[in-house]
């Protein structure tokens, strides 16, 4: 820790000699995290020495601190992944006209978080090179920012009239092919459009969040500390755990709690399980895209053991409902131990062979060899997160940048590739799978015994700031907490992985053809929901039944009875 | 080859019942092992025939008029149907004559044009793509059925199919012909559409590309002359290069055949279960590399072996 509070020292330092008067360090904050308030005119040269100092840009946190510091703050959020260091430029803007200098130019990788911040609080980025609405719809009315503390949670505005979506144009010449806002292999909405010039796509367009539901809204105005893990795990229908962990441990470094090694073990295993059956739903999307169906049904078949010991563990397949502020809920049985190991095993043998099949087979290469390729340049550049990161030789994992959990105790390999196309996130996952498994089964060797949960006494104080990453397997979670009154957070900010990543995606399909953009989008592994904080649902049966509180009981202690088996 | 009209009739009705009733069947079949090969239970046996009278008994909607349009299905059906008749099956073919060869490839590819142009006037961008990526498979796999036949031509001196079976009944096999044969069968996984091939639907890309506008009876008879086809290019093959044992007795000659071409298709349903999609100017080149072969297959002919 003295390392990387001399390290917070240098980077002070670096930027006070860069933009001189104007800079001042926040007193308080977790020891992992350097806090500076800059001047709204030297925001842009302090970002400039930051990259210099090969910082990485996480997320931007809007903040309506008028009632605080009677003015809006932006708080830039960066990571110094070697250094271990997280720094937050903490910029403040005019509270009746609020603007801020755009970074974008600086870092391409800010484009959608600027936006966002302009869209949901109202401080517009000024020299933003695309300010189009991101975030909010196009009916919403101008004017009113949701984020802003004097916006009720609860409040609909009536729709605006006359109002459209703005599209992007065209190159001449080219014609446009629709994919979404519905379309078969995206399994949540978002909408494409592909200049396509015959079979080639020469430039395309974005328009998401159409899932947007305000998440972080309900967290900061109705919710309560303990309350918000639940909601944070409804962010995503796969990575579920990521999120609360991630919550959670924003609040613990805040609130300075330190957490029980056995709860941090449990995490950790947790974690690595759903990053298993994260990566095999993966595996099988990606066969799906390509018409490779057999990969689909093998690995969500073996996939499936996994699901029922996570109901077994927690009681439900996913959503397991175990984080809380200070450690868990539930404690894994003893009982268990030997059947995760019994399952793992099974899901490894089965891995291996499917993966020795993968790297035999030549059409599989034909079609993701060179296809989709993101360079680590551009990696950088945008802020790639997570195996595409690392597909692209950028070797990031938050595991071993950020250590959580039991991670700096059992830490993970780090899969790197360096040709940055779809053949190579797939080599990536694949290792990682199997790396996962062997965490598993080190945690569970290396568990120690003792309490899950440390009783939260002390009230939670105030105006703390907490930054916590999660490595989920689609790459880095962000969650931010800035704690206030009322028994819950003054604002909570979320940054799934697909958020940078989805970005990336314009440069990876130009020139491709039309029968690779399915699968370039899915090799990043998108998760819509995710990016627009809200809750996936997902229906699988196509008949419906309402079940009755009584039936869903009895239907529940049954499957218990036969120890989870169907 | 000179057969009674009226037994010619027969057979001729009897290839297209086999057509009509027995290609579903084929494909319930090749269903049932993409199942096994999933790990999956699968729909019964007879789920296309299901499939074709919910589709018959709907609605006819149309996103365009205009007669090509309209006619596309059964013009579809029509020249698959038509093609049964100049295809083999345990006896020389039913409507067979003197240069039937030559009418037979231009028959095959009618029920792929009627698709194209059906694609071209529904006016969806995907149906667009769908039909120029159907152009594209049909001018890369019609010359290899091309130089297939024509192999079995030059080797049995004749522009009869029903000749070119004859001959190679008696004369057993040759080089030549089991290069044609392969790459017949080749061709034959494009040409039902399957895996790694069935690049002008691609569900995942373009959803169904020319069909994505059709529904209700015009997409059973599309869905009809395409499970009909593959069980004809299946005889096709069977017969005309691998008519081995040809007993003469033209029941059993006919069952022979018809579990042959099941066998053939359940190994294209095996490639189909086990190949994820290529592109369009991978499949052309593919096939391009295929013809080739196969020119290679005539000079064996034109050698004599």
């Amino acid at each position: 820790m003295a390392k990387v509070q001399g390290v917070a020292a240098q980077v002070n330092e670096a930027v006070a000699g860069r933009i001189g008067a104007g800079l001042r360090v926040a007193s308080q904050g977790p020891p992992d995290t350097l806090r500076l308030v800059v001047a709204p005119e030297k925001l842009r040269s302090a970002t400039e020495e930051l990259l210099r100092l090969r910082a990485r840009f996480l997320i931007t946190v809007g903040i309506d601190t008028r009632p605080l510091t009677a003015d809006y703050r932006v708080l830039y959020l960066f990571s110094l992944d070697a250094e271990h260091l997280f720094v937050v430029l903490e910029c403040a803007a005019d509270p009746d006209d609020p603007h801020v200098d755009s970074i974008t130019s600086l870092v391409p990788g800010a484009n959608w978080a600027e936006r966002e911040c302009r869209d949901a609080v109202g401080v517009t980025p000024d020299g933003h090179p695309d300010p189009r609405r991101l975030l909010l719809a196009d009916d919403w009315p101008e004017g009113l920012f949701p984020l802003r503390r004097d916006f009720p949670y609860d409040y609909r505005p009536p729709a605006a009239g006359g109002v459209a979506p703005v599209p992007k144009q065209p190159p001449e010449g080219a014609s446009v092919l629709p994919i979404g806002p519905f379309f078969p292999v995206l399994e949540e909405p978002s909408y494409w459009r592909l200049f396509v010039e015959g079979e080639t796509v020469v430039g395309c367009d974005y328009r998401g969040f159409y899932n947007h539901r305000g998440i972080e809204k309900l967290g900061e105005s109705v919710l309560t500390y303990n309350e918000i893990p639940y909601l944070a795990e409804r962010i995503c229908g796969i990575c579920g755990f990521i999120h609360s962990t991630a919550y959670c441990q924003a609040v613990e470094k805040a609130a300075g709690i330190e957490v029980p090694r056995r709860a941090r073990y449990i995490r950790s295993i947790m974690l690595e399980l759903e990053r298993v059956h994260s990566h095999l739903l993966w595996l099988g999307i990606a066969g799906h895209i390509l018409g490779f169906d057999t990969v689909l049904m093998q690995t969500w078949r073996m996939r499936e053991p996994v699901m029922w010991l996570a109901e077994e563990i927690s009681g439900n397949r996913k959503t397991y409902g175990m984080n809380t502020i200070g450690g868990l809920r539930r404690d894994l049985p003893a009982a268990v131990v030997p059947k995760v190991l019994k399952v793992v095993d099974e899901v490894e043998r089965e891995s291996v062979a499917v993966r020795d099949a993968i790297v035999g087979d030549t059409t599989l290469l034909a079609r993701t060899k060179n296809v989709g390729v993101l360079t680590g340049e551009w990696a950088r550049q945008v802020c790639v997160v997570g195996p595409p990161a690392r597909a692209s030789g950028v070797p990031i994992d938050a595991r071993l940048d950020h250590p959580y959990a039991a991670y700096d105790e059992v830490p993970p390999r780090l899969c790197t590739q360096q040709a940055g196309d779809t053949w190579s996130r797939l080599l990536v996952r694949v290792e990682e799978l199997l790396d996962s498994i062997r965490q598993v089964r080190e945690g569970l060797a290396r568990l120690p015994d003792g309490e899950v949960l440390v009783e939260v006494v002390d009230e939670i104080p105030r105006d703390r700031i907490g930054i916590s990453v999660v490595e989920a397997p689609r790459g880095e979670a962000v969650h931010f907490v800035m704690t206030g009154g009322d028994n819950r957070p003054y604002r909570w900010r979320v940054r799934a992985p697909t958020y940078p990543n989805l970005q990336a995606m314009p440069a990876m399909i130009d020139h491709a053809a039309i029968a690779d953009f399915p699968i370039t989008l899915g090799s990043l592994d998108p998760c819509f929901s995710c990016t627009e904080r809200v809750e996936a649902i997902d229906v699988r049966t196509r008949t419906r039944r309402v079940y009755s509180h009584k039936e869903l009981l009895a239907m529940s202690r049954d499957l218990t009875r036969r120890g989870g088996r169907r | 080859m000179t057969t009674a009209p009226l037994l010619a009739l027969a057979l001729a009705l009897l290839n297209v019942a086999v057509a009509l009733l027995l290609s579903p069947l084929a494909e319930g079949v090749m269903r049932k092992l993409k199942a096994i090969v999933h790990s999956r239970q699968g729909p019964p046996l007879t789920q296309p025939y299901l499939d074709l009278l919910k589709l018959l008994g709907k609605e006819d909607l149309r996103t365009t008029g205009g007669l090509p349009y309209a006619l596309a299905p059964a013009l579809s059906l029509g020249s698959v149907l038509l093609l049964a008749t100049l295809v083999p099956l345990g006896a020389a073919p039913p409507l067979g004559f003197a240069g039937d060869l030559i009418v037979l490839i231009y028959v095959a590819a009618t029920s792929a044009v009627a698709l194209i142009l059906t694609a071209f006037a529904s006016g969806s961008p995907y149906a667009a793509i769908g039909g120029s990526r159907e152009m594209m498979m049909l001018l890369s796999v019609e010359p290899v059925l091309a130089v297939a036949l024509v192999v079995g031509a030059v080797k049995a001196g004749t522009l009869s199919v029903g000749g070119i079976l004859a001959w190679n009944a008696e004369h057993g096999p040759t080089i030549s012909m089991a290069i044609a044969a392969v790459a017949l069968f080749l061709a034959l996984q494009a040409q039902a559409g399957k895996l790694p091939f069935d690049i002008p639907e691609a569900d995942q890309e373009i959803m169904g590309g020319p069909l994505i506008e059709q529904s209700g009876p015009r997409l059973a008879l599309f869905r009809w002359a395409l499970w009909a086809k593959q069980l004809i290019f299946a005889l096709l093959l069977v017969q005309v290069f691998v008519p081995w044992p040809h007993l003469g007795i033209v029941p059993l000659d006919v069952v022979l055949t018809l579990v042959k071409a099941l066998l053939v298709l359940v190994l294209v349903g095996v490639i189909d279960a086990v190949n994820p999609r290529l592109r369009i100017e991978q499949a052309m080149g593919y096939y391009m590399r295929v013809a080739l072969s196969a020119l290679a297959g005539l000079a064996f002919a034109v050698i004599g072996m």
